[in-house]
């Protein structure tokens, strides 16, 4: 198993099984540690979050976890405020704000920006989110929450339900739970399902997934549900989207049928996917799971920047 | 049967994909304006059943070329040819990353905005024997 220290964090496919398990005990770690020692961690250690595009949530949840770890943060949240919009480059950005900080949280509308920014960076550089393409830190978050919720990734029966075509968060941490052994299905509106580079390497992989239609009963037998957003702009009618849209909101009535301890997730934010009725139940783990990515963003800035072990 | 003609200097390129002959040609723009060119598609082949073949006449050919050549066909084979003898024949090796000679066709991709990145492939064989061409960056698959 390599050290963090100084590394990037760009695809979660580059962290070896041990690897990932081992980031889940730094985030354990951490919480164990509580708020007052956690807070000496990455004291005078400075975190850049560079957001080419905006993004409220992983943006602050990235700042949030900088500030537990005693840490100091700088960045920008659009292009259209900074040097950017002068026409500098992505290598003379990351060149400059590499003398200003110790290590960088990014996102950026164009795939592979990441791994670009990396190869011009002499502090780690963190993915979090290049366009459509990967978001391993929403992954690692994701399945950080499946372990505490569950105790256990492989066996586990979990369902993917929404737009599984452009959702990213759905593509890494599929790829990411068939090397762990759970079990999957997709549930897609028609044009809408996974991708076939993923249903390749899905298949390569010698995952266990199905795809199937959904049905109110598909939920009988799951023991988790990943519920995405169904955007109204991917359908190729108004009438198609509004149609279809019903058929695939999960409310009280449809986790009666479910098992009782079944956990719905989402990477938030929700429209109308998820009924604000299952708010108060223990099942819905959303706002469980941004917590949990705020835990495993702190491990992986303390162990990139080397501060834990 | 269609004739390729002997040429004097130049280069003879020989066990080209069949139709892929093309997208060959247009690695060499200047040449095509220039000097004489016999290029024949579907020619039969005992080895391949078909095959393309080209012969430029008073052309080089770089590495990064021979590279390109062989990204487009990996069964090519090119001659050499001087004062009307092959001077040397080769196949070129394709290495595993291929850097600064493909382009990503992602029009998402960041090495289409930031056009100093360097595009890096890694190239790989499918289970059909064709050869992949991932994108470094994006991951994106070109043909």
């Amino acid at each position: 198993m390599g050290s963090f220290s100084g590394r990037h964090i760009i695809d979660t496919a580059d962290l070896a099984t041990e690897e990932i398990l081992h980031l889940v005990e730094i985030a354990n770690q951490l919480q164990d540690m509580g708020r007052d020692k956690a807070r000496h961690v990455a004291a005078g250690k400075v975190l850049a979050t560079l957001f080419w595009e905006p993004s409220t949530r992983t943006r602050l949840s990235f700042e949030s976890a900088m500030f537990r770890l005693g840490g100091h943060v700088l960045g920008f949240s659009e292009a259209a405020s900074t040097s950017v919009a002068k026409g500098e480059t992505l290598a003379d950005t990351i060149q400059t704000v590499a003398l200003y900080s110790d290590i960088i949280a990014m996102r950026h509308p164009l795939e592979g920006s990441a791994f670009a920014a990396s190869t011009y960076s002499r502090i780690p550089v963190i993915n979090g989110g290049d366009g459509a393409h990967l978001h391993p830190t929403q992954t690692l978050g994701d399945t950080y929450t499946l372990l505490k919720e569950k105790g256990r990734l492989e066996g586990l029966r979990i369902g993917f339900l929404g737009d599984l075509l452009f959702g990213r968060t759905v593509h890494t941490f599929a790829r990411l739970l068939a090397r762990f052994g759970a079990e999957m299905q997709f549930f897609a509106p028609e044009g809408l399902n996974i991708p076939e580079y993923v249903r390749d390497s899905l298949e390569s992989a010698g995952a266990n997934f199905k795809e199937r239609e959904w049905r109110l009963e598909s939920i009988e037998d799951l023991d988790v549900l990943y519920v995405t957003r169904l955007q109204k702009e991917r359908f190729f009618s108004e009438e198609e989207y509004l149609r279809r849209k019903n058929s695939y909101i999960i409310n009280k009535e449809a986790l009666s049928k479910a098992k009782p301890d079944i956990l719905i997730l989402h990477p938030l934010p929700r429209n109308e996917e998820i009924s604000v009725d299952v708010d108060p139940l223990p099942n819905a783990g959303y706002f469980r799971q941004a917590e949990y990515g705020l835990q495993m963003r702190m491990a992986l800035i303390a162990a990139c920047l080397g501060v834990v072990a | 049967m269609m004739r390729i003609e002997r040429i004097t200097n130049g280069i003879v390129l020989d066990h080209i994909k069949a139709g892929v002959g093309i997208e060959i040609l247009k690695l060499f723009p200047t040449e095509l304006l220039r000097t004489k060119i016999d290029y024949a598609s579907y020619v039969d082949s005992p080895s391949m059943h078909v095959k393309d073949i080209i012969k430029i006449e008073n052309v080089d050919v770089n590495p990064a070329t021979l590279l390109k050549l062989a990204l487009l066909s990996p069964s090519i084979t090119i001659s050499i040819i001087r004062n009307g003898h092959v001077q040397s024949k080769m196949t070129p090796e394709i290495p595993p990353l291929v850097e600064g000679v493909l382009t990503c066709t992602n029009p998402k991709c960041i090495t289409l905005l930031e056009s100093y990145l360097s595009s890096r492939f890694h190239v790989s064989w499918n289970a059909d024997g064709r050869i992949r061409k991932q994108c470094a960056y994006c991951e994106h698959i070109i043909r």
